[in-house]
C-alpha cells in the first residue's frame, strides 16, 4: 500500500525475465534422496537378470562365471512350458474380454448422461483398491458354490475383473477427444449404426484398443494372487514360479525366466504407451 | 423454377425433460430455397435442424420432406445431408475417401464413384486433392470437404449447422458468397442455422427468427429488416432506436402518433406486428436518421440534441445524441464519405427523420 508505485510493477517484471533460466541445483540431499529411491526401486529388479547369467545355484556375491545354461534349460521343462501356455491363454482371453467390455463401457460413460453413471464408474474402478487376497478368496468361495471348479476359466473371470479398470480408463481417454459428430456424420451419410461403428468409431479409437489389449494382457500375465487361488491344477506362470522357488536348485532357472518376462513386460508396456500417445494425438 | 414444397413442418414440438426446446413449429420451405434459422444460442434452432436431419425425434406434430412423413425414418434413410459445425471430417481417411464415404452404400461402380467424388471436389474448388490427408487441411478446406461430402449424395435438402462460425472473418465473407452461388447453381434447398444476422441476411432467400423455442417471424431479409414483427426481433437484427409513441389517430393504413422527441409523425401500419396495445413502440434505424449542425430541410420529424459520443467505425461513423426527455441516447450512423468525424462530443446537432423511416413495432414488451 505505502510502497512506491514502481515497485509492484518492477517485481513481476524481473521475475519473468529470470524465469527461463534454470536455477542451479541447490539441494544435494534431494538428489541423494532421489538416487537412493531409484536404487531401492530398481536394484532388486536389476539383480534378477544379473544372477540369471551366474554359473552357480547360490544367489550371492561373489559371482562365479558367465553362463547361458539356465536359459537353455528353460526349453526342456514341460511343466514350465505348459504354465507359459496357460498364462498366454489367460492373458489373451482376459485382454480381449476386458478390452471389449471397456470399449463399450467407456463409450457410454463419455457419451451419455444416465442415471447411476457415476456409481457404476466407481464400481468398475473398485478392483484397483480392493486387496487382491480378499477378491481371490471371495471369488473362490463364489465359484465353488456355483459349481465352477478352479480352472483357467475361473482365472480368466478373476483377471477380467481386475483388468477392467485399466481397460475402461484407457478407452475413456480414447473417447474423450472423439468428436461425436463424426459418428453422426457417418450415420447421416447413409451408413447403418453397426457400419458407423465399424467404419468410423473403431478405426479412430483403434490405437486406444491396442493400448488396452497390451496393458490388460500384462496385468493378467503378472497376476499371482487370484491365479494362485483360482487356477486349481492348471497353474499360470507366476503360480508355477512360486512353486519352484522352494527348490534351490531350480532358482537360477526361475531367475532366467523372470528376466525374460521382465523384458517382455517392458517391451509390451512401451508399445502400449506408444499407441496410447498416438491415440491421444490423432483425436 | 418449380415452387413445390420440399419441407412441411407443422405443429412440431420438442421437449427435453421439463424444458421445451421447440414449441409449435410451423414452416414450409420451397424447393431450391436458401432458408436460414436465425436466433441467439439456446433458442432451439439447432434442435429444429436436428429434427429435420433425423438426429432427434419430435414429440408432437409432423415433419414431411418431399411429401413423405419422416416420423419413423432415421437420419441415414432421409433425403437430407448435413454439414456439421465442427465439419466432422473423418481424420483416418483422406479427402477422396471422406467425400466417397456415403457413396459406398449406394453400390456405384468404382468409376462412377470416382467421377462423382471428382465432380464434388471440383464444385468446392478442391479439385485434385483426393489423396490429401484430412489432418493436413486448413479450416476453410475442411469446410469445403464437408460441403462436398454432403453434396456428393445429391440430397433434396442440405442442412448446415453454423457452417461458417469456425472460420476467420475474411474467409467467412468469401464463403458466404461462394455457398450462395453453389446453392443457386445446384438448385438444392439449403437450411442453415446461424446466430449471425449478417450471414443470414447475405445468403438467404428467407430467414426465420427464433426466440425461446418459438419461430417469431419468417420473411425475406429486407422485409425482416424493414418490418420486424416485434421489439425482440427488431433488436436482434441490425441496430434500432426504440421510442415510445402515443397514437392520436389511424387512417388509410397510417398511424398518426406523437413520437418521443420527434413530434407528430405518420407511420405505416406494420402488417407483421403481433402485439397491439394502447402504447405504440416506434423504431428508427440509426442509418435512416439525418444528422446536421443546422436544421436540415425536407424531413417530417426533427429532434434537437447534443452529441454525447462519436466513434469512427471505418465504413461509417456512429453518434450518440442525447436530448431532454429521452431516456436513452439516439444512435445515428452516417456513411464515411470523407474520412472525417463531423460532429464532436458536446456539439449541438439536429436530427431529421422521414415518416417512411419510422417502423411500427406494436406494443412495447414488458
Amino acid at each position: 500500500m505505502s510502497t512506491p508505485a514502481s515497485e509492484p510493477l518492477n517485481k513481476p517484471l524481473s521475475a519473468t525475465v529470470s524465469k527461463p533460466r534454470r536455477k542451479p541445483f541447490r539441494f544435494p540431499w534431494l538428489l541423494a534422496y532421489a538416487v537412493g529411491y531409484l536404487i531401492f526401486l530398481y536394484l532388486p529388479v536389476l539383480l534378477l537378470p544379473l544372477f540369471s547369467f551366474n554359473d552357480g545355484t547360490i544367489v550371492a556375491f561373489p559371482m562365479k562365471g558367465f553362463t547361458l545354461k539356465w536359459y537353455a534349460q528353460l526349453g526342456e521343462q514341460d511343466t514350465l512350458l505348459q504354465a507359459m501356455v496357460n498364462s498366454l491363454i489367460v492373458g489373451a482371453v482376459t485382454a480381449l474380454v476386458a478390452t471389449s467390455l471397456g470399449l463399450f463401457a467407456a463409450r457410454a460413460y463419455v457419451r451419455y448422461r444416465f442415471k447411476g453413471r457415476e456409481l457404476s464408474e466407481g464400481l468398475v474402478m473398485l478392483p484397483l483398491v480392493i486387496p487382491g487376497i480378499i477378491v481371490a478368496s471371495s471369488m473362490l468361495v463364489l465359484f465353488i458354490s456355483l459349481g465352477l471348479k478352479p480352472s483357467l476359466t475361473t482365472v480368466i473371470l478373476g483377471h477380467v475383473f481386475v483388468a477392467l479398470p485399466f481397460a475402461v480408463s484407457i478407452m475413456k481417454s480414447a473417447f474423450d477427444d472423439f468428436d461425436q459428430s463424426l459418428e453422426e456424420a457417418a450415420f447421416d451419410l447413409g451408413e447403418s449404426v453397426i457400419g458407423t461403428f465399424r467404419r468410423v468409431t473403431l478405426p479412430i479409437v483403434a490405437p486406444g484398443i491396442v493400448a488396452s489389449l497390451l496393458v490388460t494382457f500384462t496385468v493378467s500375465f503378472d497376476e499371482f494372487v487370484l491365479a494362485f487361488f483360482l487356477s486349481g491344477n492348471q497353474p499360470t506362470l507366476p503360480v508355477y514360479i512360486w512353486s519352484q522357488i522352494r527348490f534351490p536348485a531350480k532358482l537360477p532357472n526361475t531367475l532366467a525366466l523372470g528376466s525374460l518376462l521382465l523384458l517382455a513386460s517392458v517391451l509390451l508396456l512401451l508399445t502400449a504407451e506408444y499407441f496410447r500417445r498416438r491415440s491421444a494425438k490423432s483425436a | 423454377m418449380t415452387t413445390q414444397n420440399i419441407i412441411e413442418i407443422s405443429g412440431v414440438e420438442k421437449r427435453f425433460g421439463t424444458f421445451t426446446a421447440v414449441r409449435d413449429l410451423n414452416l414450409t420451405l420451397k424447393e431450391g430455397e436458401f432458408f436460414s434459422l436465425l436466433g441467439p444460442s439456446g433458442c432451439g434452432k439447432t434442435t429444429a435442424l436436428r429434427m429435420i436431419a433425423g438426429f432427434q425425434d419430435h414429440d408432437a406434430g409432423s415433419i414431411r420432406i418431399g411429401g413423405q412423413d419422416m416420423a419413423h425414418i432415421p437420419a441415414n434413410k432421409r433425403p437430407t445431408n448435413m454439414v456439421f459445425q465442427s465439419y466432422a471430417i473423418f481424420p483416418h481417411l483422406n479427402v477422396g475417401d471422406n467425400v466417397a464415404f456415403g457413396l459406398r452404400k449406394l453400390k456405384l461402380g468404382k468409376a462412377e464413384t470416382e467421377e462423382r467424388v471428382a465432380e464434388a471436389l471440383e464444385m468446392v474448388e478442391l479439385g485434385g486433392l483426393q489423396s490429401r490427408k484430412a489432418t493436413e487441411l486448413s479450416g476453410g478446406q475442411r469446410q469445403r470437404v464437408a460441403l462436398a461430402r454432403a453434396l456428393v449424395m445429391r440430397p433434396k435438402v442440405l442442412l448446415l449447422d453454423e457452417p461458417l462460425s469456425a472460420l476467420d472473418k475474411n474467409l467467412r465473407e468469401a464463403m458466404q458468397f461462394e455457398m450462395r452461388r453453389l446453392q443457386q447453381k445446384l438448385g438444392i434447398t439449403f437450411v442453415m442455422v446461424t446466430h449471425d444476422q449478417y450471414e443470414a441476411m447475405t445468403m438467404s432467400d428467407r430467414i426465420g427468427v427464433m426466440f425461446k423455442g418459438q419461430l417469431k417471424q419468417v420473411d425475406k431479409p429486407e422485409v425482416l429488416y424493414a418490418r420486424p414483427c416485434s421489439q425482440e426481433v427488431a433488436a436482434f437484427i441490425g441496430g434500432m432506436n426504440f421510442l415510445d409513441a402515443a397514437v392520436t389517430g389511424e387512417a388509410d393504413g397510417k398511424l398518426h402518433a406523437e413520437v418521443q422527441g420527434f413530434g407528430l409523425l405518420s407511420i405505416d401500419v406494420n402488417p407483421n406486428v403481433a402485439r397491439r396495445g394502447p402504447q405504440l413502440l416506434a423504431g428508427i434505424r440509426p442509418e435512416q436518421l439525418e444528422i446536421s449542425a443546422q436544421k436540415p430541410g425536407g424531413y417530417d420529424g426533427y429532434l434537437q440534441g447534443t452529441v454525447s459520443n462519436a466513434a469512427f467505425y471505418g465504413e461509417n461513423v456512429h453518434y450518440h445524441v442525447t436530448a431532454e426527455g429521452l431516456p436513452k441516447p439516439i444512435a445515428v450512423s452516417v456513411p464515411n464519405y470523407f474520412h472525417t468525424v463531423d460532429h464532436k462530443q458536446g456539439d449541438p446537432v439536429w436530427l431529421g427523420v422521414q415518416n417512411a423511416s419510422v417502423i411500427d413495432l406494436g406494443a412495447r414488451e414488458a
